[in-house]
């Protein structure tokens, strides 16, 4: 990966109020009093709608950076945006440091050929092309030779799982298959970082994991830097790094799963979080106490990552508490009554006093 | 005006779903009725009602007539003619003869082979079998030499159609403000019937090949344009963004995507394209195309039903040549075009095979295979041995001679053909030119502006009113009401026995089975070759056109309005059936108010279809407009078939608009 080498703390991309309105004048709405209307009010008075509403984040190297939000809330716009399939209103947008509304027709295309590549909810696969022809179609785009092109396309197309059926096309694959070669297209220009626009909304539940894992192992194996969009909660909160929830063209929240699920911002994102499985998500971090005399050096030791789920299992196998263990040092315990708290969600009223507590005396 | 008509409109007011345009129906009629009230007492007085009053014509025989012997004077001096028109004109003459010499010098073997081996590339192997016998045919039948000069004209009509339609619908599938233009235009164009294209090009070019070539164009352009701009913008939207994102150059985008996408589109316009050269090469004859079409012509005007058959069959099954090879329902074509989705075609390709190519055959094989071609054709020598031809004319002459005795008339109970024929005329034909002979000249138009509205919009109804208006001014009313009467008493037949097979068919997928190659075969053939059988039949005279123009027309209508009843929403009928509804309740309630766009473009198509080969009915004593086409030309008096083909155009278009409906738009778009 280029990025790899690179100080770590330039990201991939840094979106600065972003704005995309849609509808007659559109660029006189941000940063006039309009920008303030509600979606009917901007609607009634200038015809126009705002999917992306003045969105600011980050998306650092190697992270699997994951968009959520119901259909409408402007979420496939704003990956658009990254790459200018949809031309933005107004704000800045910057990939590795370099600007992207600047750039020139040539620059643009480079930065989609080589550096930024893109998977479909539809899969955008083209109909009278074979699947290595299809992924293989990106090199081609790009001047590559064919004899080149076929091997690099092979070599992904044997990536993804699909060996066999190099001389299919997309209407005699399943729907699970077609998205793999979407991916392996995507892959093929080995771009510096993978944009999904709700590349699973369309398999079957099955299916949909065995694709979110091959993404979470490119993701953490090849330290693939990913912009994932899904109105699937639980696959973002699956695969995601961290999440940036979005509501009518706004981020209402961004952060790590455990701080959408523990802290939600306001009560949009709590509503959306309530069914979320608790314990399979926030981590004992969270949920521990300070060590008592004597519990530091007994009991089953955990790794501060890890699930209260899996506590919950390691705790009820000893019958006692267990330990937080970081970097060999006990940073506190975890035993069943604060576990079942984390369950029950009597930690839900801002974080507990214990975590703080703990934190400062692990600082 | 004939309960035809009436029909689509009343049911627009009985059907459940449109109850918000019952009111906008009835608030259109009065006021049109209040409008007609006002002008109609007023258009009365001033000039009197009846036939289109004389004040108000126009007549253009004298300009003309000067313009007609202007450029006959001078077509060999002035600029125009020399620099342009002549350059064109000696195009396409050294191109059809170039393309003969090349056939003749292939000889009769080496086209057959030829033809075939093309065929079972492009189509597999029937198609090749179907292209070798309909060769072996043709020569047979002693018609070697008109079948080639037929298909010399086919090949550079065709080359030019294709290039010139795929160019403008490459400007409309890209360019939006393009599309908007030529769309309309495209499509009236298609409405109007092929006389209507004739007289122009002979006003410029005179009688020959050049302007045959050239009317062929301007009519089988049309489609190739229609679908290329369809399929291009067609193509999916979604492919298009990955294509985009992928960094694809705009270049790239139409090379690699969308024009490989609207393949199937491009070849149903070839396809199309060829099957419309084909129909209008044949009625070129009149302007001086040589050929198979002018034998069947020379024969229909001396009423030599043998020799106009031995003519006609070649034409029929250099029909179904053409379109079995081009149609794309051998697996070739169709490699990679996914099959999913309607098209916007008369046809709909079945059983497509997403075989992968196979790259056996390579360029040397083919380059062989054409050296085996040629070489056969100079061993076998030029023109078709004369010992090998079968002459059918005596023997089709004396067969019609026996259905003259036998058939015409007198079989008891039933009388006979002539009989049928002289009742349809005097009972429906004559009663229904005499109605609309004797309505006011104001009564026709509030009809066909009633019925124009009600079924389409302001704008259709305009057009419509302007142009029957035209008719009047143009001075040819009275035979305009003649040929509009043959059109609609043709097209309540067609639209009755349409509808009845469509439904039989709709219900039993076995009548539709069987009902299915039929449509094909008759779908494909020209709209020349169905006098020959109505004259053998009934003889000559109006009723025999109108035979023609309903078995002409008959498959699209069944085609149309058995595919609209099919694909009526399951659900709406399962849920129809599971409260009891009887087949009958269904068809009424559910099937037809469902399927009611198709029903109305059915309509549609059956008025443009009856009325082009009522036109064309001409030749075999139809009279009216068609008449005084071949008359101006037949006389070289120009003038006359100018005005009666602007007529004929004005009618098909006032014919077109009366009966488009608002959703057929939609549909396509």
């Amino acid at each position: 990966m280029p990025t790899v080498d690179k100080n770590d703390e330039t990201p991939v991309f840094s979106v600065r109020n972003l704005w995309k309105v849609f509808g007659p004048k559109a660029d006189r709405v941000p940063g006039s009093e309009l920008a303030g209307l509600s979606a009917a009010e901007l609607r009634e008075r200038t015809g126009c709608t705002a999917a992306v509403r003045d969105v600011s984040f980050d998306v650092r190297p190697g992270e699997c950076f994951v968009v959520m939000g119901l259909s409408g809330s402007g979420k496939s716009t704003l990956v658009r945006c990254l790459t200018r399939l949809i031309e933005p209103t107004a704000g800045t947008i910057a990939i590795d440091g370099e600007d992207v509304c600047g750039m020139g027709k040539g620059a643009l295309r480079d930065l989609r050929r080589h550096r930024a590549a893109m998977v479909f909810q539809h899969f955008g696969l083209l109909p009278h092309r074979t699947v290595l022809d299809n992924v293989a179609y990106g090199l081609e785009i790009q001047g590559m030779g064919k004899g080149e092109r076929r091997a690099k396309a092979a070599e992904m197309v044997e990536k993804v799982g699909l060996t066999g059926m190099e001389e299919r096309r997309p209407a005699q694959l399943s729907g699970g298959q077609q998205q793999r070669v979407g991916l392996a297209r995507a892959l093929a220009a080995d771009p510096e970082v993978l944009l999904f626009d709700e590349p699973f909304s369309a398999l079957d539940p099955l299916i949909r994991r065995d694709m979110q894992e091959e993404v979470v192992r490119l993701n953490r194996d090849e330290g693939r830097t990913m912009v994932f969009i899904t109105h699937d909660l639980s696959e973002a909160l699956r695969i995601g790094d961290r999440i940036a929830l979005m509501r009518d063209g706004r981020i209402v929240q961004c952060g790590t799963p455990e701080e959408i699920v523990g802290s939600p911002a306001d009560d949009y994102v709590r509503d959306f979080v309530r069914d979320v499985p608790r314990e399979q998500v926030l981590t004992v971090r969270r949920a521990m106490r300070p060590a008592r005399a004597g519990e530091a050096d007994a009991g089953p030791a955990l790794d501060p990552a890890s699930t209260v789920a899996d506590a919950i299992e390691a705790v009820a196998r000893t019958g006692g508490s267990a330990r937080v263990v970081d970097q060999g040092r006990c940073v506190g315990v975890v035993d069943s009554k604060c576990l079942l708290g984390i369950v029950a969600g009597l930690d839900r009223d801002g974080p507990a006093d214990g975590v703080r507590t703990v934190e400062k005396a692990a600082a | 005006m004939s309960s035809s008509t009436t029909s689509p409109a009343s049911s627009t007011v009985a059907l459940p779903k449109t109850g918000i345009t019952v009111p906008v129906a009835a608030r259109k009629l009065m006021l049109l009725v209040a409008l007609t009230a006002v002008a109609a007492p007023l258009a009365a007085a001033r000039w009197g009602s009846g036939s289109w009053p004389e004040a108000l014509t126009v007549s253009l025989k004298g300009p003309l007539t000067t313009a007609n012997n202007w450029i006959i004077d001078n077509r060999d001096s002035h600029w125009v003619f020399l620099y342009f028109f002549g350059h064109i004109s000696n195009a396409i003459i050294s191109a059809v003869r170039g393309v003969y010499v090349v056939l003749l010098a292939l000889g009769w073997a080496g086209v057959t082979a030829g033809a075939s081996l093309l065929a079972w590339r492009l189509a597999g192997v029937r198609a090749a079998v179907t292209a070798l016998a309909s060769f072996a045919v043709c020569g047979a039948l002693g018609m070697w030499v008109p079948t080639m000069r037929t298909l010399a004209l086919m090949i550079v009509a065709v080359a030019a159609s294709v290039a010139v339609g795929a160019l403008l619908g490459l400007a409309a599938g890209l360019s939006d403000r393009t599309f908007r233009v030529l769309r309309p235009v495209l499509d009236t164009m298609q409405a109007l019937p092929a006389f209507a294209y004739l007289l122009p090009v002979v006003l410029v070019f005179g009688i020959g090949v050049a302007p045959a070539v050239l009317a062929t164009v301007v009519y089988a352009a049309p489609p190739m344009a229609r679908l290329t701009a369809l399929g291009l913008r067609g193509t999916d939207k979604g492919v298009l963004e990955a294509v985009d994102s992928l960094g694809a150059t705009a270049r790239q985008r139409l090379l690699t995507a969308r024009l490989p996408m609207a393949r199937r589109e491009l070849l149903l316009g070839v396809n199309q394209s060829i099957m419309m050269a084909l129909s209008m090469a044949v009625i070129a004859s009149v302007i001086g195309a040589d050929g198979l079409g002018d034998r069947v012509y020379q024969a229909l005007s001396t009423v030599d039903v043998g020799a106009a058959l031995t003519a006609g069959i070649p034409i029929v099954l250099l029909a179904i040549v053409l379109d079995r090879t081009t149609s794309g329902r051998g697996p070739r074509l169709w490699a990679g075009v996914p099959q999913a989705g309607g098209t916007p075609g008369r046809r709909l390709g079945e059983g497509g095979h997403n075989r992968p190519r196979s790259r056996t055959r390579t360029a040397t094989t083919w380059a062989v295979a054409a050296a085996a071609v040629v070489a056969l054709g100079r061993l076998a020598g030029t023109s078709w041995p004369d010992g090998w031809t079968v002459a059918i004319a005596a023997p089709v002459n004396h067969a019609k001679d026996w259905m003259v005795d036998h058939l015409y008339s007198g079989i008891p109970g039933i009388g006979g053909s002539a009989d049928w024929a002289a009742h349809y005329t005097g009972w429906i034909l004559d009663p229904l030119r005499n109605g609309l002979q004797a309505l006011p000249w104001w009564g026709t138009i509030v009809i066909v502006a009633a019925l124009a509205w009600l079924i389409g919009t302001w704008r259709t109804t305009l057009t419509a009113v302007l142009s029957l208006a035209a008719i009047g001014v143009l001075g040819r009313w009275d035979p305009a009401m003649d040929t509009l009467s043959q059109v609609l008493a043709a097209v309540a037949v067609t639209l009755v026995l349409g509808f009845a097979v469509a439904v039989a068919a709709a219900r039993s997928p076995r009548v539709d089975r069987l009902l299915r190659p039929v449509l094909d075969v008759f779908q494909t053939m020209p709209q020349f070759v169905y006098l020959i059988p109505v004259v053998a039949l009934f003889g000559v005279g109006r009723a025999p056109a109108a035979a023609a123009a309903v078995v002409y027309a008959l498959p699209a209508v069944v085609r149309i309005v058995s595919q609209g009843l099919r694909r009526v929403n399951p659900g709406a009928l399962e849920s129809a059936r599971s409260l009891g509804a009887t087949g009958g309740q269904q068809l009424r309630q559910v099937q037809f108010p469902l399927a009611r766009p198709e029903l109305l473009l059915a309509v549609n198509q059956a008025v443009v279809l009856v009325l082009s080969v009522v036109i064309i009915g001409a030749l075999v004593g139809g009279g009216a407009l068609g008449y005084e086409v071949v008359f101006g030309l037949a006389q070289g008096d120009l003038a006359t078939g100018l005005v009666a083909g602007t007529a004929i155009a004005c009618l098909g278009l006032m014919l077109d608009r009366v009966t488009q409906p608002v959703k057929a738009k939609a549909k396509e778009a």
